[in-house]
């Protein structure tokens, strides 16, 4: 491991914090946690044991500090709390929290480290225990790099244990009865002869009691909740239209409004003349903000045409205004000056692809926005007090800073809101349309104002997944894979969106590589080297972030080395893997796909491996050719997280990240003109729609040590497995994304 | 301007061109139907005019005729639609914006086709769009409810 | 089952088009005699431009009923997106409504881009027998001067047609960004008359 010492130590950032994340630490102490933030506010009568927990004579609240933009990490974390604290769905409510130190994420340090995750080593655990207590230290309360689930998975048990074991005793005095003949069920203290107190009337008694901080879990045996098909919490209220999203609420005395900024991003508005928009119906007021400006209106669409009727003076974008220059920029860094890191390098590739028939192949991935189908918006309230924030965001204590910026108050007097959210895919990791807004309520203290982006806005503003080439070199001999060079060149997301937080980022960037790097096979000569593309558009963490271009390209070479040396794609790859769980998933993907049943003469199957986040995952996809175009038939996920908390929230998770992956493939990419992105509508930019779904079949494997979350580790594999099935199918080899640009899809 | 919502009449006061999406939503604060894309391309503002599933983002307000039913208007008083029940028990939803929209026109389609093929449902739901990818499950939310229906 | 169709049609004799919105136009056919074979093919040249172009060409589809998106806004030629299918009742009735997206718009049409074209009347595809998408100019000649596949109507009921869909004068006036079809709407219906009152000749292939 002596070749990664020097990376490490540059690695040893924590801005890159707010952007990856991916594995679990040991059982996580509560009595070191931070000051708990329920107690600033907590009623007369109350009590709360840790920040996750609070009762009243009331009701029971749990603390579910993670974003939940669709992902169903409210119901997941609650279900953890739940599971110890022996309280039923349903007989709790729950609530996002403020932001604080206390909710820092524990996993979110994982991915910053530079060490496979595969790798048990002391070195890499070491590094990830340091990093790990940075975070803690800098209080990052991160949704993202699919760590709820692994942050919260000892945590929160813990918090509901701890407060069980408080109740218990607040039970033991209200009763005299020792705490140890107590037991708890159903939402409350069960005493011997057969009578129960409610939690909620032991609140007072245990609002005096210091909370029990020693505690063991519970053996998974007895688990009721946790592994069990479980109900989301908010499912009945999404299918009666009754969940409010930040964009539904109203609050009294309300302005709304639009937003229009320079759509080269980043440029500043230079004029504008608002004359026409300013007499349109229902227009209020115009508002300079930076980089452009906010119309006011009694109403969003009144506020959408006015904008569209002023006429603006943008100053150009400091990044190329055409996208063939974005390309070429590409294509220029794969040079010793923009060499950002070599990952790896085992064997001798140099000698080894001196001698013999190299094989070489480039792939391509373009610019993909976000896009989820809640359009940005953010209300915001200033006082001189106080400001208050309703909106959904990942990363709540930076939101706070960035809004104490403009409004002068203190990060404290930052009242975050956090909402349930229309989708993110990363997309509620900026901080425009917050910014915007409280730089209106600003102006406008006392009144709340209401922006909200149109979906043409939003599109524009989006900051879209990195841009990126891969050149392969390799080698087969004797029917194996001997040698796989891989060079890497990616805007590095990771970077741009340090900048944006004011937290730059030197070192090196691993998402470059991401899923292209740390495969866990052993192949003879293997070197993966990274180089960071300078100066081309702001770009942000896309659903599984450097993995979802990195997967693609060491999978389809590897992939196209296997074709090339005349082995199976799925036998090979199990040859080749260094990695016993990882090794699992891909004989698992065989049975469940039945591989190498036959298929039609005009069918195709292939297979994907990509290791992100943590989790293996093997994808298969079968696909027939039709006069029409390429047909999704079937598709199968194998994935091991160590531990499947909710098995329907899992398989909805792992068949959306294969659709998510499989739809942006096939259909969508965002393209620079005169220095604004093209595409600006879903008409233009869909990814999957429901007609081209294969019917999918999904499997969670538990041999994994350490729980893993499954946001978005099912993503990459998605568009490999797509590109090896149509060559199986067609002959024809797809290197660039989108895929349409190169077959069709019926 | 007089239109019937979910039984309820109402009156506004807004241009004639505004689109029924924004008289729901910020006049009338009807919200279970969501802006999603307004150029009929994504379905989430999906509405009932007389019972025909229409983007209400298309319509502008001086040309509704007819009775308009949202995603609040689809249930009794009494008991969810059996498309509503579907999506439940199959735990359709994700982040849940679009499933208003897929439900309104799910609905609509089981209204005039109580036993849809495969073919059939992927043509009718596929203008409406899903960013999380619960298609799999609408298609089996669907034939759940149509199994009841013809049950 | 209910039948759709029928629904479909009910609802669209309550909302009759409006005649009165669109472009006036004018039906002076020539004087027999004064149009030559040559200047009616030259017509007709002109009359394929707007046939094939793809304002009309994209709702002339054949059976499979699939409406086809392309030309100038669209990039690359597709059928329509979202998978729509308007069925052998040429409106969706059998799946999803032309009208769901395409609603009935009074005043006119639909100037957002990229949305759902509008006009005072429902939209719908041409008739089966009326495909044009991908079609040769001898073969869409061939198909507008036989009677038996142009609904039964002379030259000059394909004008009288054409004054009267509101469908076919928003091909001129489509907004949006989306690039009308050639010539105007009136010297579309001369170059009609032109060509028929030279006898509807029709090139060779």
């Amino acid at each position: 491991m002596g070749r990664l010492r020097t990376i490490a130590r540059r690695s040893f950032l924590i801005g890159s914090v707010a952007i990856a994340g991916g594995v679990a630490f040991g059982t996580y102490m509560v009595r070191k946690t931070p000051d708990n933030p329920l107690i600033d506010d907590l009623a007369e009568g109350s009590a709360t044991f840790n920040p996750w927990v609070m009762v009243s004579d009331e009701k029971v609240t749990l603390i579910v500090p993670h974003a939940d933009t669709g992902q169903g990490v409210a119901s997941m974390q609650a279900a953890l709390i739940a599971e110890e604290l022996d309280i039923e769905l349903g007989q709790f409510e729950i609530d996002f929290g403020s932001p604080s130190a206390a909710y820092y994420n524990t996993a979110s340090a994982g991915e910053i480290v530079p060490f496979m995750s595969t790798d048990k080593g002391f070195q890499a655990e070491t590094m990830r225990t340091v990093m790990g207590a940075a975070v803690k230290v800098l209080g990052v309360q991160l949704t993202g790099g699919s760590t709820s689930a692994p942050d919260s998975y000892h945590k929160l048990r813990m918090a509901g244990a701890c407060a069980r074991e408080t109740l218990k005793l607040a039970a033991s005095q209200k009763s005299g009865i020792p705490a140890d003949q107590l037991k708890t069920a159903n939402g409350a203290v069960q005493l011997p002869d057969g009578r129960s107190l409610n939690y909620t009337e032991l609140a007072s008694i245990a609002a005096g009691i210091d909370p029990v901080e020693d505690v063991e879990l519970r053996d998974p045996s007895s688990w009721r909740l946790v592994g069990q098909d479980m109900a989301r919490l908010d499912v009945v209220a999404k299918s009666t239209g009754t969940m409010a999203y930040g964009i539904d609420l109203y609050l009294d005395d309300m302005v709304m409004g639009t937003v229009k900024l320079n759509p080269r991003k980043g440029a500043p508005l230079q004029g504008f003349d608002a004359s026409d928009a300013e007499g349109m119906a229902g227009v209020q007021k115009v508002v300079p903000v930076t980089n452009g400006v906010a119309v006011l209106a009694s109403n969003t669409w009144l506020a959408f045409q006015a904008a569209e009727a002023i006429s603006f003076d943008w100053a150009t974008a400091e990044y190329p205004a055409e996208q063939s220059d974005h390309w070429a920029e590409v294509e220029a860094s794969f040079t010793d000056d923009r060499l950002d890191a070599q990952w790896r390098n085992e064997g001798d590739v140099e000698t080894a692809l001196a001698q013999g028939e190299v094989f070489e192949a480039e792939y391509r991935t373009p610019y993909v926005a976000h896009q989820p189908l809640e359009p940005l918006s953010a209300i915001v309230k200033v006082t001189d007090d106080q400001v208050e924030v309703w909106a959904t965001h990942q990363l709540p204590r930076f939101l706070q800073q960035k809004v104490a910026a403009i409004t002068g108050h203190d990060d404290e007097q930052i009242i975050f809101h956090n909402q349930f959210g229309g989708g993110s895919f990363g997309h509620r990791l900026e901080f425009e349309n917050i910014t915007v807004t409280a730089e209106v309520a600003n102006q406008m203290r006392g009144t709340p104002v209401k922006l909200t982006f149109s979906r043409e806005e939003d599109f524009v503003q989006d900051f879209p997944r990195q841009i990126g080439i891969s050149r392969g070199r390799g080698a087969v001999a004797d029917g194996q894979v001997t040698s796989m060079d891989l060079q890497v060149a990616t805007v590095s997301s990771s970077r741009s969106q340090a900048d944006r937080l004011g937290q730059p980022l030197p070192g090196a960037d691993a998402q470059i590589v991401a899923g292209a790097w740390d495969l866990p096979y052993k192949i003879p000569n293997h070197r993966v080297r990274a180089y960071a593309v300078p100066g081309l558009a702001p770009t942000s963490s896309w659903r599984s972030v450097g993995a979802s271009t990195g997967g693609f390209y060491a999978d389809s070479f590897l992939d196209e080395l296997i074709h090339l040396a005349g082995a199976d794609p799925l036998e090979e790859r199990i040859r080749l893997m260094d990695d016993d769980v990882s090794r699992k998933v891909l004989e698992e993907i065989g049975q469940l796909s039945n591989w190498g049943s036959p298929l039609g003469e005009t069918q195709g199957r292939g297979v994907a491996f990509v290791h992100s986040f943590g989790v293996p995952v093997a994808e298969v996809v079968e696909v027939t050719n039709t006069d029409a175009g390429i047909r999704l038939d079937k598709a199968y996920v194998v994935a091991d997280v160590g531990k499947v908390i909710d098995p329907v929230m899992f398989d909805n998770m792992m068949k959306g990240g294969l659709i998510w992956g499989l739809g942006h493939a096939m259909n969508s990419e965002i393209t620079y003109a005169d220095g604004m992105a093209e595409q600006t509508n879903y008409h233009a930019h869909e990814g999957l729609r429901l007609y081209q779904t294969p019917d999918i079949v999904t499997l969670g494997l538990e041999n994994g040590e350490e729980v893993k979350g499954i946001g978005e580790p099912p993503v990459p594999p998605a568009a490999p497995a797509l590109a090896n099935a149509i060559f199986a199918a067609t002959g024809q080899r797809i290197r660039e994304m989108p895929f349409h640009n190169h077959i069709d899809f019926v | 301007m007089k239109l019937t919502v979910n039984g309820e009449p109402h009156d506004v006061s807004v241009p004639d061109d505004m689109p029924l999406l924004w008289v729901l939503r910020d006049e009338l604060k009807i919200t279970g139907v969501k802006y999603g894309c307004g150029i009929a391309q994504c379905g989430a503002c999906t509405v009932h005019i007389d019972g025909q599933a229409v983007r209400s983002c298309q319509v502008a307000i001086s040309d509704v005729q007819g009775e308009i039913t949202t995603i609040e208007g689809l249930r009794t008083p009494d008991s969810l639609h059996v498309v509503q029940e579907a999506w439940i028990e199959k735990q359709v939803a994700q982040c849940g914006y679009c499933q208003s929209g897929q439900i309104m026109q799910a609905a609509a389609l089981l209204d005039v086709n109580p036993a849809p093929s495969d073919a059939q449902i992927d043509a009718v739901m596929s203008g409406n769009l899903c960013r999380c990818g619960t298609y799999p499950r609408i298609r089996d939310a669907i034939k759940s409810a149509s199994a009841k229906l013809e049950g | 089952m209910k039948s759709p169709i029928i629904a479909m049609c009910l609802a669209a004799l309550l909302t009759a088009p409006a005649f009165a919105e669109g472009e006036v136009v004018e039906i002076n056919p020539p004087a027999e005699g004064t149009v030559t074979v040559e200047e009616g093919l030259q017509a007709w040249a002109r009359i394929y431009e707007v046939t094939s172009h793809p304002r009309c060409s994209n709702c002339h589809v054949g059976a499979s009923n699939r409406p086809m998106w392309s030309g100038p806004s669209y990039g690359k030629t597709r059928p329509h997106g979202m998978n729509i299918n308007a069925g052998d009742s040429r409106i969706g009735a059998e799946f999803v409504p032309c009208a769901t997206c395409h609603a009935l718009r009074e005043t006119g049409g639909n100037d957002m881009p990229h949305a759902a074209p509008q006009v005072a009347m429902d939209w719908q595809l041409a008739p089966v027998e009326a495909e044009w998408f991908g079609k040769s100019a001898a073969e869409i000649c061939a198909q507008l001067s036989d009677t038996e596949r142009n609904g039964g109507r002379s030259f000059l009921e394909i004008a009288d047609h054409l004054d009267h869909d509101l469908i076919l004068h928003w091909a001129w006036s489509p907004g949006g960004d989306r690039e009308p079809a050639p010539y105007s709407l009136q010297e579309h219906v001369n170059d009609v008359l032109s060509w028929g009152v030279a006898g509807m000749p029709c090139p060779s292939e």
